[in-house]
């Protein structure tokens, strides 16, 4: 009798173990099952590049829409784009310009070149979150945008680290970095030029951001599609 | 001379400068007057980052006022800084720089392969299928350039596109089309991010079949059909139960009901069920009213026997005809002797009357409330009783308890033995108490006046004969009739009507003649006629409701004691006075004395 109650209890402990995990799986797409901060668990490689690449876009499509509001709002006229020729902190780091040069570097290379780029914004996104709040009569959605952005790309750095763990193979050189020296220039009191330096951030965040993305999807048509994308 | 002024030229315009896929572009502008000498346009271009001013490597490829850039010459991320210079031999003029990133300059072609494909669900419903390929130049396979593609649709006969936007899909199902229509689809396409929209694709045309359609047609018109059956069904089935229907919804509000009463029976008309109905017996009276009618009163001479009337077969009492002759003295309804023969009325209706009385006096036996009617009744009609109504009072009477039977008795006894004993006092009075002693009676007045004859004989006689002559006397004095009319019961054989003498029977001529006649004023007697002579002493009378033969009825007991053969004189004219010249009602109990039944009692 005992035994039969002991296989009984056994019986219904998986029962309820299973039952648990098929109930707690999220969403309906083959997202992996993975609750947030587990530590065993491991989404796989293309769902990682997913993820990635949604944020990327994101982070894009954000830092593009926060761009082209400033730029409406305070730069007419003003010919900062004249003067935001090659003004960017990070264009010391030397990235694929087109498209036989995003080809033709290496993967890891690529994912360094990503992750230096990510971590060399990081500085910058949170003074600018903070700083944009003290232009005179500020919209709220550039306000929004900019913390919204340095949202997104600790979250996307996070998963390129993973991204990097995985594919690379060897010793992680992480040594592409840029630092940035523009605080000081966002606030200048002169509002003409803390203007322009907001813009000219503006102006290179969104561009860094779209090459982010590009390069990011190019590595997961590579990568996880076999340029079959 | 006047040569054509030269002048330099103008500055040129770049009008723009797209990239096709994003790894090539060309601008172009727009020369400006070239002030009449031929003009050279030359283009140049800086990177960002660079100070090396770059002219133009391709103006052909492109066209005229073009300029081509290759993939080597193109970057990204860069902004590069464009002019353009047009030359002449004037002088040259530079157009304004043109600031350009190629990431967003980006203008695909439209998409291209654009198939239909009609496929079916699980539903069997059809849906249309659309799918295309990215424009050939764009490099979508390696990620470098990812495109959004939007579609546009509307039918052929519409006028306004409805577009929908697909996303970086190559394919898009359609499933609100309607059949038999014919559309229009068009699709183009954009860079993810930045870029401009394609050019539409050329139009596609789509035709839907109809066959599905015949499908649905049956479905309806298989409804259609049933339904209406349903409905004439429905609308049957009202018509034919319509009534119950309605006395289901809506029921009859129920006639009141008494417990006892069958309202058939009112309808049929059968009022003696009704009547039973309703506690009232032997109302109205039935047909068969002969058997309400006495017809003669047995007389026994044992003098143990009471001659009672038979309560059960009331019927069969000898009915004594009463006079009726009430002067409306006043008295009590229940003194009043004239209450028994409420019998006393008119002629008309006899039978029906004595019915109702016999009735009266079935149903109320000893009830005093019945004497009371009774008496009413026969108070109302002061007339003088019928043969009928004396019978019907008589019988009444016989009906009565004792003791009331007695009171009446009394009177009509008193007043009978008056009659019956006339002169003869001792003689008659024996007659009678002899005949009370042997219960014999010829007369009709039978039994109860038997009884109560010997009651009053008890009562009363100390001296039967002066008593009866008292009693007489009184009678006599009264000038009322022998009989009072109020003397209801059946004592009273004799039965005078008003304008008449008495003619009493019971009478001696010895000793009074007149009260004969004077004590019988206008009391009737239904008796007609002796039917024989007994032992010339008796007459049996035949009860005759015709005939008012009062004294004739009594008279042969009174002169059977004496003089037999005078009273029979006597009775014989009486007897012929009393012919039934009285008609009264026809029926009446001509059998109301059987003769025969006395003959062999006084023997």
């Amino acid at each position: 009798m005992s035994t039969k109650g002991t296989s009984l209890k056994g019986l219904l402990l998986v029962t309820l173990l299973v039952s648990h995990m098929l109930l707690t799986k999220e969403g309906v797409t083959s997202l992996p099952i993975c609750p947030n901060g587990s530590v065993n668990c491991q989404l796989s490689l293309e769902e990682l590049f997913d993820r990635a690449v949604k944020l990327s876009h994101y982070i894009h499509f954000l830092s593009s829409e926060m761009f082209n509001e400033f730029d409406e709002r305070y730069a007419q006229g003003r010919g900062f784009i004249a003067k935001a020729v090659n003004s960017c902190h990070t264009a010391s780091l030397t990235t694929p310009e087109d498209k036989e040069q995003a080809q033709q570097i290496h993967h890891e290379d690529l994912l360094n070149i990503i992750l230096g780029v990510l971590r060399s914004w990081n500085d910058p996104l949170i003074h600018l979150a903070s700083e944009v709040q003290r232009i005179k009569e500020a919209p709220e959605t550039i306000l929004w945008k900019a913390v919204e952005i340095e949202e997104q790309n600790k979250r996307l750095l996070e998963g390129m680290e993973k991204i990097v763990g995985r594919v690379q193979s060897g010793e992680v050189e992480n040594d592409i970095y840029t630092p940035w020296d523009g605080l000081p220039s966002l606030q200048l009191a002169d509002e003409d030029s803390r203007l322009f330096a907001f813009y000219n951030l503006l102006h290179c965040l969104r561009r860094d951001s779209h090459k982010i993305d590009n390069y990011l999807k190019v590595l997961k048509c590579r990568l996880i599609h076999d340029n079959n994308c | 001379l006047s040569p054509t002024e030269q002048l330099p030229p103008e500055k040129p315009t770049i009008i723009k400068c797209r990239s096709p896929e994003k790894e090539t572009f060309t601008c172009w502008w727009k020369p400006a007057s070239n002030g009449g000498l031929l003009t050279n346009h030359t283009l140049l271009y800086s990177k960002e980052g660079e100070e090396k001013v770059y002219e133009c490597p391709d103006y052909k490829t492109a066209g005229p006022n073009s300029c081509y850039f290759d993939k080597k010459h193109t970057s990204f991320w860069t902004i590069y800084n464009i002019t353009v210079r047009a030359t002449n031999e004037m002088g040259s003029n530079v157009s304004d720089p043109h600031y350009v990133d190629v990431t967003y300059i980006v203008q695909p072609d439209p998409p291209v392969n654009i198939t239909l494909e009609l496929k079916k669900s699980m539903k069997r419903k059809p849906y249309l299928v659309l799918t295309w390929s990215p424009p050939p130049l764009a490099d979508v396979r390696s990620g470098w350039l990812t495109l959004e593609y939007e579609l546009q649709l509307k039918p052929e006969e519409g006028e306004e596109w409805e577009t929908i936007f697909v996303g970086q899909q190559t394919q898009y199902k359609m499933f609100s089309l309607n059949p038999g229509k014919r559309y229009i689809v068009q699709i183009h396409c954009k860079p993810d991010h930045h870029g401009l929209w394609s050019d539409w694709s050329p139009e596609m045309y789509i035709e839907i079949p109809t066959d599905f359609r015949v499908k649905d047609m049956v479905v309806w018109i298989v409804v259609g059909v049933l339904s209406s059956l349903i409905c004439l069904i429905m609308s049957w089935i009202m018509i034919m139960k319509g009534y119950r229907m309605m006395a289901f919804i809506l029921p009859p509000v129920p006639g009141p009901k008494i417990k006892g009463i069958d309202t058939h029976l009112l309808e049929t008309g059968k009022s003696e069920e009704l009547l039973s109905a309703l506690g009232c017996h032997g109302f109205p009276p039935t047909s068969d009213c002969e058997e309400l009618l006495i017809e003669y009163l047995e007389v026994e001479d044992s003098e143990d026997q009471q001659l009672m009337p038979s309560h059960d077969t009331p019927s069969k009492n000898t009915k004594i005809i009463l006079k009726e002759t009430d002067s409306d003295s006043g008295r009590g309804s229940c003194d009043s002797p004239s209450l028994l023969p409420v019998k006393c009325r008119e002629s008309r209706g006899l039978p029906s009357t004595l019915q109702t009385q016999d009735v009266r006096a079935k149903e109320k036996k000893g009830g005093k409330g019945s004497w009371e009617t009774q008496c009413t009744a026969s108070e109302q009609k002061m007339l003088p009783c019928n043969s009928e109504s004396t019978k019907s009072c008589t019988w009444l009477a016989a009906q009565l308890p004792g003791n009331q039977a007695a009171m009446f008795a009394y009177h009509s006894t008193v007043e009978a033995f008056r009659i019956t004993l006339n002169t003869t006092n001792v003689n008659t009075s024996p007659v009678l108490v002899g005949n009370e002693e042997n219960r014999q009676s010829l007369y009709p007045i039978a039994e109860t006046v038997y009884d109560d004859m010997e009651k009053i004989s008890e009562m009363e006689y100390s001296k039967p004969d002066q008593t009866t002559m008292q009693v007489r006397q009184n009678q006599q004095n009264d000038k009322s009739p022998f009989l009072n009319p109020k003397l209801m019961d059946y004592v009273e054989v004799h039965k005078v009507r008003q304008d008449e003498e008495p003619t009493l029977l019971l009478k001696h001529k010895e000793n009074s003649g007149k009260t004969k006649k004077s004590t019988v004023p206008g009391t009737s007697k239904e008796y007609t006629k002796v039917s024989t002579v007994v032992d010339h002493h008796i007459l049996v009378l035949l009860p005759d409701q015709r005939t008012q033969n009062t004294p004739v009825s009594q008279e042969p007991v009174a002169e059977t004691s004496q003089n037999p053969q005078e009273s029979q004189a006597e009775k014989s004219t009486g007897y012929s006075t009393t012919d039934p010249s009285d008609s009264r009602g026809d029926t009446s109990g001509s059998d109301y004395m059987d003769p025969s039944s006395f003959m062999p009692s006084f023997k």
